[in-house]
């Protein structure tokens, strides 16, 4: 059979590869594999540019969670003196915002920004502007109301600052249903405590009156009607541990 | 991916081969280039690599008859005999070859296969069962009557 082995291996002898036929695969396969190269390169892109998105995806939402959280109030401070101004306190402490509740705490709040400090640096600086202390004579009465879960330690340490102790001011607690109410009534919750406290000893006064009256012409008529009379507010003055007096309604 | 080193090593070693398995099966020209780039191209993309250059030759036969077969599958031209191919190479061939071939030629398509592995590339039997991915005894039977076949198209020498 081997004479059919050399007729079949030499029938088959021309037929080869042409030169053509190598050099056009040649170029074929050379151009498949940039183009497989180039959409390697572009998925390996396209990837990265997933993971980025992804990434910022996650650091928005939780941007966006952490806004939500920073933005979110947990205890509210009035500041009551004529001007009515009240600060919603998140839970790291910071003032997210600030509102007055009369024509001079809305006027206050023009002239001095509280926000996003901490509210004991919000007290401080209310008390040192020259435009607030105008407000804070000797007839004045500075009194400052809290709502929160932790208004026992909120008031101490408001009350650690040496400008609210020099001022002879007051710190009391109070409640969201007493915010909730005196909000109805267009009023700072620190006023309407304090409303709700006169109320007690002279069943005539109304909202009304108490919207056109300072926190000194207030207090001094607790004091009246509480039998210490005189109006005098050096000896008499809760400047300290009225924790937990809230407003009766 | 191959490296463009290993794909013109091959391109060296193998095309000859591969175009003449493309020879035995297909119509013409046009066809035996198409599936040339694609055996190629599956070497290109061909992730395993080879114990030896055996190994590599046997790859590429194999791999050319699949695509042959899957060629002639897609345009539903299994039953033709590829004369076209033959009168393409006419100007190269001398009378004797040009007769061979075209018996091989009229073979049927797996008689053709087993006739060039084992004739022209000096496969054994063994070797084809395993390229084929047939049993030994099926490539035994398909030589001998692709043999009886040609002794009978061809007499002299084959008889």
């Amino acid at each position: 059979m081997s004479g059919v082995k050399n007729e079949i291996q030499k029938s088959m002898e021309n037929i080869r590869a042409t030169a053509d036929m190598k050099r056009n695969t040649l170029f074929y396969l050379e151009a498949q594999r940039t183009k497989k190269n180039r959409s390697i390169l572009q998925h390996k892109q396209n990837m990265a540019l997933r993971y980025a998105m992804a990434v910022i995806c996650i650091f928005l939402l939780a941007g966006a969670g952490g806004y939500q959280v920073y933005r979110r109030p947990v205890s509210y401070i009035s500041i009551d003196v004529n001007p009515s101004i009240e600060l919603a306190v998140n839970r790291f402490d910071r003032v997210v915002s600030a509102k007055g509740y009369n024509a001079d705490g809305e006027d206050i709040l023009q002239h001095v920004s509280l926000k996003n400090i901490s509210y004991l640096q919000a007290i401080e600086r209310l008390l040192q502007d020259a435009y607030y202390s105008r407000f804070l004579n000797r007839d004045s009465q500075l009194v400052v109301t809290v709502v929160s879960e932790h208004s026992d330690v909120m008031m101490e340490q408001i009350n650690e600052n040496d400008s609210f102790r020099a001022l002879d001011a007051m710190t009391y607690s109070s409640d969201t249903a007493c915010m909730a109410e005196a909000h109805q009534h267009e009023m700072s919750f620190g006023k309407y405590r304090a409303f709700l406290e006169l109320s007690q000893y002279d069943e005539s006064i109304t909202v009304e009156d108490c919207h056109g009256m300072t926190m000194g012409e207030i207090q001094n008529r607790i004091r009246k009607c509480q039998g210490h009379g005189g109006g005098s507010k050096t000896t008499e003055k809760h400047s300290n541990g009225h924790s937990g007096r809230h407003g009766h309604h | 991916m191959k490296s463009t080193e290993d794909v013109n090593r091959v391109m060296e070693a193998y095309a000859d081969m591969v175009r003449r398995i493309c020879f035995v099966h297909l119509k013409n020209r046009h066809d035996t280039e198409d599936v040339f780039q694609n055996v190629y191209m599956k070497y290109l993309l061909y992730e395993g690599s080879f114990e030896s250059s055996e190994h590599e030759k046997a790859w590429f036969a194999r791999v050319t008859i699949n695509a042959c077969t899957d060629w002639l599958r897609a345009l539903s031209r299994r039953k033709w005999v590829p004369l076209d191919a033959l009168a393409e190479e006419g100007t190269v061939l001398d009378d004797p070859s040009k007769e061979v071939l075209e018996a091989v030629l009229r073979l049927p398509e797996k008689y053709r296969d087993v006739i060039y592995l084992f004739y022209y590339e000096e496969y054994t039997a063994v070797e084809i069962a395993k390229i084929l991915g047939k049993k030994e005894n099926t490539v035994y039977t398909w030589l001998s009557r692709a043999k009886d076949i040609l002794r009978e198209k061809l007499g002299g020498e084959w008889s």
